[in-house]
């Protein structure tokens, strides 16, 4: 049995008295994109600060292809293999989009990289990620969906095993959408493990392996999209009485 | 490389602003001011202007490397101004020759920020700011009262047995030299690619794989290390130390409007910078003792009001103006990424994204 990617162990996060991630045990398997749904507020993007190092569980413990990196510091999570994109797109403003890349190709897992070979990787990966004709402007003058593309651009460029994208279709418009699920296609293809938050429902359903269902915190579903959706709880958690799915953001 | 053919994509061009031909404008500069003591190997002056200016512009570079690169405006650079004028004095009094004690006071300088830097860098924009004043002036009166060691309020009066005004002229240029290089090494290397990340975006570095921590700490070392060399030169110079002139906070504000006047983050800034720094203050202190603080205080806000890259800014928008079949001005894109992206490919020199003007401090990354 291989060991896999990432392995969450009864992790908790608490802010106070929110409990924002509530005892999450779960194995993310190789090769595959992992949907990771729910309402707003359910705890997604707090469960990928945890992963990646931004935010130290209160409990449990995070193993990323075999070794406990729970405490690790973001850049050394990064290192290893597992990178994270912004939910609100964090471009450098200031740097070209080919320098923005680069960033990630001179520090992320591909070892001491420097700017020279660094210049030719991120060329590559903004050809894979379509933003080659970008190259040499400014970051800040790219559109959202360029942006989010950068950004995914950018963490490919860390040469991650595992790419945890946070809500990278929100926003875009439908042929955008289209686009970027290439991309997030091409991407698993290439053998990278994914794992994306993601509300755009027909595309996460589309795209997806496998599917997680996070609730207040807590993993109420795991499953094929057909069984996920078909699952009684799941469906509370959307259209419930207690929780509206377009409420108030997290 | 930077100036491709007039029509060629411009695809690997980077988007920050720089100057022409700068790899061989300043080689070329620094020959020519080496050959002024030759020339005039009398003129006390222009030799002691060419000190203090070359002094400052090493200082500004140095400085320039934590607070402009990395966006870390600090205020406590006397301190290891301060450290290295001290160490120097001390080992020179104990039988040392003066040019050796250089490097010593430049190391001692070094671990001294590295001891500061663990802490405070930990800090981010103004609360960062904040934090070195308070370092630099308990520098300052831990000095005055240490009158052991430092002399305390009388000060501490050095060997008279001192090289020439040439001597003095060379060595500042040659630590500006240094300085430029340093900076400019660091700038093109994947060091400056890490510093210019940490400062836009702080967590978002970290998550591309940056050892931020690390690197501004590292930042901060080199830019100290200079500056306390350079403080050894003057208190070989001056030959007369007082806690109230090296750790001045007058010498730490210094620093930071050299590079604020001349363009924060640029390598050319700090060189202008200084260059207009030091003849205001020649200028206007003798004659006004205290009008020059006036003059900067209006010199900076003219800066920031009208130009926040500095006079580096202003000098690359005037070439970019009058370069043969460059695009006009105008037509940098003034709201950038409004309306889709832009028709044409944005030219290079004049890149719209400027830092804020009270510095470029990381964002606070969202703790949600």
């Amino acid at each position: 049995m291989t060991t896999p990617p990432l392995r969450l162990a009864h992790v908790t996060k608490r802010f106070g008295g929110l409990v924002a991630v509530d005892d999450v045990t779960v194995s993310i398997e190789p090769g595959q994109i992992t949907g990771l749904i729910g309402p707003n507020g359910a705890g997604k993007t707090t469960l990928f600060g945890v992963i990646s190092g931004r935010l130290a569980p209160t409990d449990g413990r995070v193993a990323a292809f075999g070794r406990d990196v729970t405490g690790w510091s973001p850049h050394a999570i990064c290192r290893l293999g597992v990178c994270v994109t912004h939910q609100i797109v964090r471009p450098f403003a200031d740097l070209s989009v080919l320098e923005n890349v680069m960033v990630g190709a001179a520090f992320g897992g591909g070892g001491r990289v420097d700017a020279r070979a660094a210049r030719a990787e991120g060329m590559a990966v903004l050809e894979f990620a379509g933003l080659a004709p970008r190259a040499g402007q400014p970051a800040s003058v790219l559109t959202l969906a360029q942006r989010k593309r950068l950004e995914i651009a950018r963490a490919l460029a860390t040469r991650p095993s595992v790419l945890l994208l946070d809500e990278v279709l929100a926003g875009l418009t439908p042929t955008e959408v289209a686009q970027a699920v290439a991309l997030v296609r091409a991407i698993c293809a290439r053998g990278t493990t994914v794992v994306m938050i993601e509300h755009v429902m027909h595309a996460v359903m589309n795209l997806s392996h496998r599917v997680l269902v996070l609730n207040y915190g807590r993993l109420i579903a795991d499953g094929t999209p057909d069984e996920v959706t078909r699952d009684p709880q799941v469906i509370e958690a959307y259209l419930g009485a207690g929780a509206e799915a377009g409420g108030a953001h997290d | 490389m930077i100036g491709s053919a007039p029509g060629a994509p411009a695809v690997v061009r980077p988007a920050r602003p720089r100057l022409p031909a700068a790899p061989l404008l300043a080689p070329a500069l620094g020959v020519a001011l080496a050959l002024v003591p030759v020339a005039a190997p009398g003129n006390i002056t222009v030799l002691n202007l060419g000190f203090f200016t070359f002094l400052y512009v090493a200082q500004g570079l140095a400085w320039n490397i934590l607070g402009g690169f990395a966006g870390y405006v600090s205020f406590g650079y006397a301190a290891f101004f301060g450290l290295g004028a001290y160490t120097t004095a001390l080992l020179w009094l104990g039988g040392w020759t003066p040019v050796l004690t250089f490097p010593v006071g430049g190391l001692v300088a070094a671990v001294f920020s590295l001891i500061v830097g663990v802490p405070t860098l930990r800090l981010v924009g103004p609360y960062f700011s904040i934090a070195t004043i308070g370092v630099g002036e308990a520098m300052r009166i831990l000095m005055l009262n240490l009158d052991r060691i430092t002399g305390g309020a009388s000060g501490l009066n050095l060997p008279t047995a001192v090289p020439s005004k040439a001597w003095f002229y060379t060595a500042a240029l040659l630590m500006a030299a240094v300085a430029y290089a340093a900076a400019t090494w660091i700038r093109g290397s994947r060091f400056g690619l890490g510093l210019a990340a940490l400062r836009m975006d702080l967590e978002a570095a970290e998550t591309l794989g940056v050892r931020t921590a690390l690197f501004k700490n590292v930042a901060h070392m080199i830019s100290a290390f200079l500056v306390g060399v350079c403080g050894g030169l003057f208190a070989t110079y001056f030959q007369y130390l007082h806690p109230d002139t090296v750790f001045s906070f007058t010498e730490s504000i210094s620093l930071v409007l050299i590079a604020l006047i001349g363009g924060l983050g640029t390598i050319w800034g700090p060189i202008l910078g200084a260059a207009v720094f030091y003849a205001v203050q020649d200028y206007l202190q003798t004659s006004y003792p205290t009008f020059h603080l006036l003059a900067y205080g209006i010199l900076l806000i003219v800066i920031l009001l009208f130009e926040p890259r500095g006079l580096a800014g202003l000098a690359a928008r005037i070439w970019g103006h009058y370069r043969p079949g460059a695009p006009p001005i105008a037509a940098a894109p003034a709201a950038p990424g409004a309306f889709g992206p832009p028709a044409v490919p944005v030219p290079g020199e004049t890149g719209s994204h400027v830092p804020a003007p009270d510095g470029p401090g990381p964002v606070p990354g969202s703790t949600a």
